[in-house]
């Protein structure tokens, strides 16, 4: 399901074309609904597509929130990047980043 | 200069270290040597600029390395603690290393001493103001301690003129 909505993404990052690209443009929006779960993407200008699915009984869930989860998101995305033992493209294993994420979900839970 | 740049410049060399060395003892000992050969010219210049006068004992030596030197060249004032009885050994207490922002060791390289530079550039620099003195790591936030400590202990003071040489 998560390879389905990176083709989505893929679709969505080519009908933008050259839009000027600021925080806005990055999220993307849900990708598309179906019937267990809601799927949200976000892409950096780097090409680095995160993807988020939601449990659709979640219904309190609002666009700034995801929105502002993405932005977390990408900044300990950033901080994993500037760990000098971090190859880019290997699983990511920092404990800080796994840390906010887990935070981040007990929160919507 | 942006202090990003520097991390990541100190992070590409000790992770390139780590490659062309198999174990973490030698990228350690590596590390080591590189800061005593940039001690042994950073003093010139830190003496130059700071115009301290000759240190009297070993405890205004330590007064200057965590308020002057480590301030002019890391932005960070450590604090002194932990004298030992004889006034010959103290603490100095680095709440944040700038070298080690965004770092996490890898668990395969737990023994490794990231920041072992410093100690190499302390040894140095004070080996050309004439003492010989040890400088280790005994805490380490990248290791999961609190504070970074850096224990400096006083061997001798060095008598001879015999030009110190390159490791």
């Amino acid at each position: 399901m998560v390879h389905t909505s990176l083709d989505v993404v893929d679709e969505k990052i080519s009908a933008m074309g050259k839009a000027l690209v600021d925080q806005r443009e990055l999220y993307l929006g849900l990708l598309y609904p179906t019937e267990d779960y809601k799927v949200y993407g976000y892409v950096t200008n780097s090409k680095v597509k995160f993807v988020m699915v939601v449990d659709s009984s979640n219904t309190a869930l609002r666009d700034n929130e995801i929105r502002s989860m993405f932005r977390k998101l990408h900044n300990s995305y950033t901080d994993v990047m500037c760990n000098p033992f971090y190859n880019p493209g290997d699983r990511i294993h920092s404990r800080a980043f796994d840390s906010m994420v887990t935070s981040m979900m007990i929160q919507v839970c | 200069m942006s202090s990003e740049l520097f991390t990541l410049t100190y992070g590409a060399l000790v992770t390139q270290l780590c490659k062309d060395y198999e174990n973490d003892e030698d990228v350690n000992k590596q590390l080591d040597k590189m800061g005593y050969n940039i001690g042994v010219r950073l003093i010139e210049d830190f003496l130059a600029r700071s115009n301290v006068g000759r240190c009297h004992d070993f405890r205004e030596t330590a007064d200057v390395i965590a308020k002057v030197a480590f301030k002019m060249y890391l932005g960070i004032t450590p604090s002194i603690t932990n004298w030992s009885p004889a006034g010959d050994e103290f603490s100095l207490i680095l709440e944040n290393n700038p070298l080690v922002d965004f770092v996490e060791l890898p668990d395969n390289h737990s023994s490794l001493i990231y920041s072992n530079l410093l100690c190499g550039v302390l040894r140095g620099a004070l080996e050309m103001v004439q003492m010989a003195v040890e400088a280790r790591f005994v805490q380490d936030t990248l290791k999961g301690d609190g504070v970074t400590e850096i224990r400096m202990r006083f061997i001798r003071r060095i008598e001879d003129n015999l030009p110190a040489g390159e490791e």
